[in-house]
């Protein structure tokens, strides 16, 4: 019986021994061949509930790729992007992340949207000492060697928004209104440090959150009415994905417009306008690094060669789709990344990173630099006013850039904070 | 008669001629003002500066509205001593920097010889204005708008001129509004702006006579707008802190009291004028407060019923646990944006009546999908509710990916212009439209529900398949067709409510998933699996259960959004511990398993 199996499994063993053995050929000729190329891993939700959102960095990055091929690639290889599909779930980030990592062989990983994801990844790039680059404006406290933050921090959009709305507006009364997550909460925080520094009262501050998806908000907008009846009130808005569009329609429904109450929104973009019914926006303020509208030539060809891509590779959207802040800032992600490869002359984590520090570079938005000694962008601060049309008109733009501050001043007072995490493996 | 038509016609282009010749002239005269007017924007001293921002507010020009939006935004320069409008600087092949000319009130280019008119930017001097200046412009557009020919203009800028810090230059104008215009609410507006104005002149203390008489004046006008300001008053008469809830929470009878103990209630103490105006509007608000609770409660659970009407002939009646009904909604959504995209309408151009066929079409498509699903799918597992529990959850999210597939993530119907705004129907009582609009339709799908079940030969089979499977069958009707149709027309309920949705809610391709299937189930649930009439009284109930508790405050505690539905689950939970069939008993064929 013994016997028998034994000599089968060693029959089965030598009948498929010349399949084994053209596989290995075939991978390691494939290997060969990689070569030439390097891999770099994307790493957005396609699918889920901010595939609304992710779908459009991929989309942005891929494009990147193809841009750079087309001129002779990176140090003379190719890339070879690998794109993977977390689904908007956060613990599947951290598998795809390691999978890209240890599988892959990706020599960096573009990806992310949410912080919960980031903080879902963020172990596993610093065990294996590998690099992301970040594209959203996130609320801070955090500082990793293994992330390149190319979105905004606190007070590159915060702040500015909530003193425009002072100095220019002279509002004299808030409602912050967010989505019951991370970034909300820590927003709001520093915007109530912020208020509370420039001597605004207690009763004059009104905090409140809604879950995700929440549907129903003729109560809040009554309250909001009510807040706002002496005309001098306005609503920071951290409210984020499809909750937007029932909470602008309500709001215009009920009666109220820009000039009764104007909304400061810091999670509204271009590419949420689209799925918006948007009379019902006009007049109110978002606050961003870049708009599609900014005017310049770079950028007007940036925005084209967008729409084409899209529409060349069948997108849904198409000719309509367009850009904005965290598209830009995954589009230029890539180029930094190049950049900083081709100044350090290697793909290696570590040498990369250095070149990256102080690196200045020519963005869709204009000349932009990554910071000197943090892992953070240096950014102009633009309010836009929504236009009928779905775009912004940029009422105000800061002098220069702004310098990033992951830890806010408002919330670190004393100046202390936390070292950088993460980097080269100590031996 | 031919002759004497063409003269006619003649005259009458000609009387319009010198009409258009006489108001071209008028108006070049004023542009002759106003254009001098704007140069003195750029004078040296601020304060002629700041004379010349408010007597251009004051000409009443409305085209000034875009110039002093372009004024705040740094667009207007002097160029040869004329006002010149630039919004975008060009650069020419040796990067000199060249600014295209417009004229800053028509906004059309300055034309020389058919092209327009582009200069060197050393050519030009900029109008800068400081910060106190781009202020004082911002208020300047709303005292422009007062003498606008639109009542929503003027509306706005009556409200504006009276909140803080107020826009004085504006009193002569709001008196004239507040006696002569023709719209109650602007009239209204107007006189509370003016009340406000004077209420807080520093000239006078909070105790003067004519104060007190503006105070007792905005009391009888139940002015919101006033209440912030009046308690920050009787703050400084008093001397006390007393805040918001310490207002609410003080009786009524307080206040007589301190009148009667005083003796003649004529002699009013200037703190009892306060109070007894702040008390007015506090009760007003209280009652739209009450009142806004009760519709909103309504609205809600007019959509909560439409979202589970479907659910309850599907679930309720057939038994089947549909996981794919929030799809089916979905399908709906998306069919009215195929409508409007087919229709043409945008805001800009609107074809309002893509709206009303959009209607029948959402019906049609959920309901075709329906039907397919219950011939592919469902029909398979009557006997079998988990297995139908999976499928149908499959099957849900096959559609939410081919939507996707096909439309990506953004899409945005455009509500149709009827359905925008509100209409008021008491002082600061405003029903929105979309609103009112869906909890008409939920009356009329309930109705036809109603007389479809009971009044038709379908519906006596339909209730008699439901029953007793069996039993209809050897009496012969035809149960497998029936089930189609019961089905279909679910599905279809379910794709009227999507449609109803794009009013007031965005449209995603996971819609179904994360707004619609669990508060289906609730409402289904709660109201007695089987019965209709449940549906109703527990889709109301949540509604106004859900907008009682979340303005609720307990102390100084808001009970909020995400409270409210934590307490609900738990009085649900516990509702159906005590009554695990719901509200009404069921019948069908649930009951007899």
């Amino acid at each position: 019986m013994f016997k028998t199996e034994r000599s089968s499994v060693v029959k089965a063993v030598t009948r498929l021994l010349p399949v084994i053995a053209l596989s290995l050929a075939l991978v390691f000729a494939g290997r060969a061949n990689a070569a030439e190329k390097v891999k770099i891993g994307v790493l957005h939700s396609l699918s889920g509930t901010m595939a609304i959102s992710e779908t459009s960095l991929r989309d942005v990055v891929l494009m990147a790729v193809e841009e750079i091929n087309a001129s002779g690639g990176v140090l003379g290889r190719q890339i070879e992007p690998v794109v993977v599909d977390p689904a908007s779930n956060w613990p599947l980030f951290a598998e795809k992340a390691k999978e890209l990592i240890t599988k892959e062989k990706v020599a960096v990983t573009f990806g992310c949207w949410t912080s919960v994801s980031r903080k879902s990844v963020l172990p596993v790039f610093e065990q294996y000492n590998a690099l992301l680059f970040y594209p959203v404006q996130y609320e801070g406290e955090e500082q990793s060697l293994n992330v390149f933050y190319t979105g905004a921090t606190p007070n590159q959009q915060l702040i500015p928004a909530a003193k425009y709305m002072m100095d220019e507006l002279g509002m004299k009364k808030f409602y912050l209104l967010g989505t019951d997550y991370v970034f909300p909460r820590t927003a709001n925080k520093v915007l109530k440090a912020y208020l509370k520094s420039r001597g605004v009262p207690d009763e004059n501050i009104i905090e409140e959150y809604t879950p995700f998806h929440h549907q129903d908000y003729q109560t809040i907008v009554a309250r909001i009415k009510k807040f706002g009846a002496s005309g001098d009130a306005c609503v920071l808005s951290t409210i984020n994905g499809d909750s937007n569009v029932p909470f602008y329609k309500e709001f215009a429904n009920q009666g109220l417009t820009a000039d009764d109450i104007p909304i400061m929104a810091f999670s509204v973009a271009e590419d949420e306008l689209r799925a918006m019914d948007v009379p019902p926006l006009v007049g109110h303020l978002a606050a961003w690094n870049y708009f599609q509208s900014i005017d310049t030539p770079e950028n007007r060809k940036f925005v084209k060669n967008f729409k084409e891509y899209c529409k060349r590779n069948n997108l849904p959207g198409g000719y309509n789709r367009v850009t904005d802040d965290p598209i830009e800032a995954a589009y230029f992600g890539v180029y930094v990344w190049k950049a900083a490869v081709e100044k350090a002359g290697s793909f290696d984590v570590d040498k990369v990173r250095q070149a990256v520090y102080g690196l200045e570079f020519d963005a869709p938005g204009g000349r932009k630099k990554m910071h000197e000694n943090n892992q953070h962008t240096l950014k102009p601060v633009y309010i836009g006013e929504i236009m009928k049309n779905g775009q912004f008109r940029i009422i105000y733009k800061t002098k220069g850039l702004v310098s990033p501050e992951p830890y806010s001043r408002y919330l670190h007072p004393d100046g202390n904070i936390p070292a950088p995490t993460g980097g080269p493996k100590k031996k | 008669m031919l002759k004497r038509g063409v003269l006619y016609r003649t005259g009458i282009i000609l009387l319009l001629q010198a009409i258009w010749l006489f108001c071209a002239l008028s108006a070049r005269a004023d542009d002759a003002v106003v254009r001098a007017d704007i140069l003195r924007l750029a004078h040296d001293d601020p304060a002629v500066r700041r004379e010349a921002v408010m007597a251009l507010a004051k000409t009443g020009d409305q085209r000034l509205e875009d110039f002093l939006e372009s004024y705040r935004m740094g667009s207007i320069y002097i160029w040869k001593g004329r006002p010149v409008l630039c919004e975008r600087t060009i650069m020419d092949e040796e990067m000199n920097e060249l600014a295209p000319l417009s004229d800053p009130l028509t906004r059309r280019p300055l034309m020389n010889n058919g092209r327009q008119v582009v200069v060197p930017v050393a050519e030009l001097t900029g109008i800068s204005p400081t910060r106190r200046e781009r202020r004082l412009a911002g208020r300047a557009k709303f005292l422009l708008r007062l003498s606008s020919p639109d009542a929503a203009m003027r509306l706005s800028g009556a409200k504006k001129a009276g909140d803080p810090p107020g826009i004085v230059e504006a009193v002569e104008l709001l008196r004239e509004l507040s006696e002569n215009d023709p719209d109650r609410k602007v009239r209204y507006t107007a006189r509370e702006s003016l009340l406000l104005l004077r209420l807080n002149e520093r000239t006078a203390g909070p105790e003067a006579e004519d104060r007190l008489a503006v105070v007792r004046e905005l009391g009888e006008m139940k002015s919101m707008r006033a209440l912030p300001r009046l308690r920050e008053l009787l703050r400084e008469i008093t001397g006390k802190d007393h805040g918001a809830e310490g207002f609410a929470a003080r009786p009524l009878r307080t206040a007589r009291g301190l009148v009667r103990s005083h003796g003649a209630p004529a002699a009013d103490s200037a703190e009892q004028v306060y109070r007894r105006a702040i008390r007015q509007i506090e009760i007003h608000q209280g009652f739209v407060d009450y009142f806004g609770s009760i519709f909103q409660g309504f609205s809600l659970g007019s959509i909560l019923i439409l979202m589970a009407l479907g659910l309850a002939i599907t679930f309720g009646l057939m038994g089947v646990i549909n996981m794919a009904h929030g799809e089916l909604m979905m399908i709906g959504a998306y069919t009215t944006f195929e409508i409007q995209r087919l229709a043409g309408h945008t805001p800009d151009n609107p074809s309002d009546w893509y709206y009303m066929l959009a209607l029948p079409a959402a019906f049609l498509s959920s309901a075709l999908v329906g039907y397919l699903i219950e011939v592919l799918v469902v029909r398979h597992l009557y006997r079998r509710p988990v297995e139908s529990l999976l499928a149908t959850w499959g099957v849900g999210l096959i559609l939410i990916q081919l939507v996707r597939l096909r439309y990506g993530d953004n899409i945005g119907v455009n509500a149709p212009s009827w359905a925008r705004g509100g209409i008021e129907v008491m002082q600061d009582i405003v029903l929105p439209y979309g609103r009112c609009f869906i909890i008409v339709l939920c009356a009329f799908c309930v109705l036809l529900i109603y007389y479809l079940m009971k009044r038709t030969g379908l519906g006596l089979r339909m209730r008699a398949t439901m029953q007793n499977r069996d039993m209809a069958a050897s009496l012969g009707v035809n149960t497998g067709r029936v089930d189609r149709y019961t089905f279909a027309f679910g599905s279809g309920i379910a794709g009227i409510a999507g449609y109803a949705w794009t009013l007031i809610g965005g449209v995603t391709p996971d819609m179904g998933q994360t707004n619609f299937i669990v508060d289906s189930f609730l409402v289904v649930v709660t109201g007695g699996v089987g019965e209709l009439l449940g549906v109703i009284f527990s889709g109301l109930g949540i509604g106004v259960l859900t907008k009682v508790l979340e303005p609720a405050t307990i102390g100084s505690f808001t009970v909020g959004a995400i409270w409210a539905k934590v307490l609900l689950l738990l009085v649900i939970v516990t509702f159906i511990q005590f009554k695990p069939a719901g509200l009404f008993a069921p019948r069908g064929r649930l009951a007899d398993e």
